[in-house]
């Protein structure tokens, strides 16, 4: 019997362990020697695995010994992955993401220049590291890029008895109104919370608006702001735009400008491959600078993701985080992902392929003027989850002010 | 062994050590549950109100304590109260509903008619389809452009326009509402058809033999004997609703705002929207307080009134 006890004891506790130990176990790689790294790289598109895969079994013929362990995560789950990783203490060697400065903020990153070599770093287009700063130190990897611009059907234009495309607000609604009564919808807007924070700063910085003020503090309810929400609660109202904005993504609104039945959206260099092409290939369509309240100085929204190198295990991984980013970093590497994924170069080398399509050319030509979200501002990922889930609602019967106050307080909250 | 007949010797310590011994017995046999349960079901409660009580920021680093900081955080939240009632509402609602028309279907899967197992089978469909799916297909059979439901009712002159139903809040809510009572069904019927097959037949005779009405059996005879059924069934329900997350998530996202959040999907958009860890795990005690007293309460009103029947 005392056997039989031991054994039952035995065996329960080794269930035990072993569900206690998944959750480590696939950790932190301490017993690793730092030759093998772990990379989780987002998902933007079916193709982007099978480039990663390549590019991997080639950095390995070539550093004989070093290993990169890839990981593939969807940008839906990308958030609470990341979360999850940091709390577990469980972070990858390196990170493909949208932010970095909280992880600059609680010393959990290296500084890029810890991290890739000089002709590297000299490289990164200037707009971009600065975007890729915390507190005057570089520490995010400008990784790819890209700009917003007005898109607009040349068809539904022409059948409304519109010449060329808006340059100020009052042309957008006027033009817009036109498109209506032709019988398509006139503006496309999408403010579910899919990526609220996109569309609504492209509006409110070509009000001279923002996110924050000239001294870099929050001043996300500025009356330039609150003018621009509701100046887009105005189009809603007036019936323009797709029924119900604060739920529509991004995706439905290009979805239905595909099929020739919005006039105009605002949309990136992804926009025509991922899509248009895959709904209409002879869609009419033509690329304009966004519109602006008073038609003389038009801003570009620029979006840049980047790539962050974890510290860990005493800083043992360095040498092979740094070999693989140098791999990644050489021109003829990186013009292949951005070619393959439609993006927008931010390192030099890498730039001029891209100009050689007209279609391209538009954004990289836009990306000088564009302005950024404050990424490197640790309580910015806070305050753009707060836009996403509230700031719809001031289309749909909130009132604009009340609406980003309640951000403001938010931004405030979060430092 | 020895112990045994030590103390059946031993007149001054009457067979105390063998009784804890019995006591012990099955303890080799309940160990391992024992240890699952706390691995499983203990553990992260403690993980969960331990979290409630850390600073973390918003990279998911771990600043130290946080004393009721996340506490005091989250019932400043302008939105936790109506989203405390509205998840108040949508349990009962689903569970109330659910529970009736099961009662229905389950007393028609009880009756003899020809083709009962195709019906059974039907009736287990939704169940086995996965929620998430079924709430997807829901959400676009809602939608306003492309949806089946809005071209039906258009096609046959109810609606001039097409509705975008899940944009506006009480119409979301009721559908989500619907879509939930529609993936509890089969539970629910299956549990109340199992109780009724338990009921004998010969207490149904002794009341036709009195005359009883067919009304008064039902009242008098089967719903007290389905007590049992109803009661499980209830707690597993409202336990399920309560915690239901795909449905509200992939339906409206607790949009637009926050106006058809449950406690559930707030605590989610607290976590990794408002990157607020700390306050979110906070909320998630609240909620396992707020099930804890739901069926404690519920346990108490259906045990009083003659518990024994």
């Amino acid at each position: 019997m005392k056997k039989q006890f031991i054994g039952v004891v035995a065996a329960g506790l080794s269930v035990v362990l072993a569900a206690a130990g998944c959750g480590k176990g696939s950790a932190s790689g301490d017993d690793s020697d730092g030759k093998t790294i772990r990379f989780v790289a987002a998902i933007y598109d079916d193709n982007t695995k099978g480039y990663w895969d390549a590019l991997i079994k080639d950095f390995q013929a070539k550093n004989p010994g070093y290993k990169v362990a890839l990981e593939m995560v969807d940008w839906a789950q990308m958030d609470r992955k990341v979360q999850t990783y940091v709390q577990t203490k469980q972070t990858p060697d390196v990170l493909n993401y949208n932010a970095f400065s909280d992880f600059a903020r609680d010393g959990l990153i290296y500084k890029a220049s810890e991290v890739v070599s000089p002709q590297v770093l000299g490289d990164f287009t200037p707009t971009f590291v600065a975007q890729a700063q915390y507190q005057g130190q570089q520490y995010g990897l400008p990784f790819i890029s890209s700009a917003r611009l007005l898109f607009y059907n040349k068809d539904l234009f022409a059948k409304a008895g519109l010449g060329g495309p808006p340059a100020t607000w009052d042309d957008v609604k006027k033009d817009a109104q036109k498109i209506k009564a032709a019988g398509a919808t006139g503006y496309g807007l999408p403010l579910g919370p899919e990526e609220a924070q996109a569309e609504f700063y492209s509006w409110a910085m070509n009000n001279g608006g923002g996110w924050v003020d000239a001294s870099g503090k929050w001043a996300v309810d500025q009356p330039a702001n609150v003018a621009a929400l509701t100046y887009l609660r105005d189009l809603t109202k007036s019936g323009v735009t797709q029924p119900n904005p604060e739920t529509t993504d991004r995706a439905k609104v290009f979805n239905q400008f595909a099929q020739g039945r919005i006039g105009m959206a605002i949309g990136g260099p992804f926009t025509r491959a991922g899509f248009i092409d895959p709904v209409n290939k002879n869609l009419n369509f033509g690329v304009a600078p966004l519109p602006s309240r008073d038609g003389k100085e038009h801003n570009t929204l620029g979006v840049m993701d980047v790539l962050a190198a974890f510290k860990k295990n005493g800083g043992k991984n360095r040498e092979a985080v740094r070999r693989f980013l140098d791999f990644f970093y050489t021109a003829q590497n990186t013009s292949k992902f951005l070619k393959l994924e439609g993006f927008l170069p931010v390192t030099k080398s890498a730039g001029d392929a891209l100009s050689s399509d007209p279609y391209m050319k538009q954004f990289v030509d836009a990306l000088p003027t564009s302005k950024f979200a404050p990424t490197s501002n640790p309580a910015w990922s806070a305050v753009a989850g707060a836009v996403k889930q509230d700031l719809g609602s001031a289309v749909s019967g909130g009132d604009p002010k009340q609406v980003l106050t309640g951000i403001q307080r938010t931004a405030e909250k979060a430092g | 062994m020895d112990g045994v007949t030590k103390a059946g010797r031993d007149a001054s310590r009457p067979a105390r050590l063998p009784g804890l011994r019995r006591a012990l017995a099955p303890l080799p046999w309940l160990a391992p549950a024992l240890l699952l349960v706390g691995a499983v079901v203990l553990w992260p409660v403690v993980e969960m109100v331990r979290t409630s009580l850390l600073d973390i920021s918003s990279s998911g680093t771990t600043l130290g304590g946080a004393g009721a900081a996340n506490y005091t955080d989250l019932f400043d939240e302008p939105d936790l109260w109506p989203v405390l009632g509205r998840t108040l509402l949508w349990v009962a609602g689903v569970v109330v509903a659910a529970t009736v028309l099961s009662l229905a279907l389950g007393q028609l899967l009880h009756a003899r008619f020809p083709g009962r197992r195709a019906v059974r089978w039907a009736v287990i469909v939704p169940w086995a389809a996965s929620v998430l799916m079924t709430a997807l297909i829901w959400r676009w059979m809602l939608d306003n452009d492309s949806g089946v439901i809005n071209r039906v009712l258009l096609d046959l002159g109810v609606l001039d326009e097409p509705v975008n139903w899940l944009a506006h809040p009480a119409q979301a809510l009721l559908w989500m509402m619907g879509v939930a009572v529609f993936v509890t069904l089969p539970f629910t019927s299956f549990v109340i058809l199992a109780g009724l097959q338990s009921i004998p037949g010969d207490v149904y005779e002794a009341a036709r033999v009195d005359g009883a009405s067919g009304w008064t059996t039902y009242l008098r005879i089967t719903l007290p004997l389905l007590r049992p059924s109803l009661l499980i069934g209830t707690i597993v329900n409202v336990i399920n609703v309560f915690n239901n997350f795909p449905i509200i998530w992939s339906m409206t996202q607790g949009g637009p705002g926050h106006a058809t959040d449950t406690t559930t999907t707030f605590t989610y958009k607290i976590a990794f929207f408002d990157k607020h860890v700390g306050e979110s795990a906070a909320m998630a005690v609240v909620n396992f307080l707020l099930i804890l007293m739901m069926v404690l309460l519920y346990l108490r009103a259906v045990r009083r009134p003659g518990a024994r029947a």
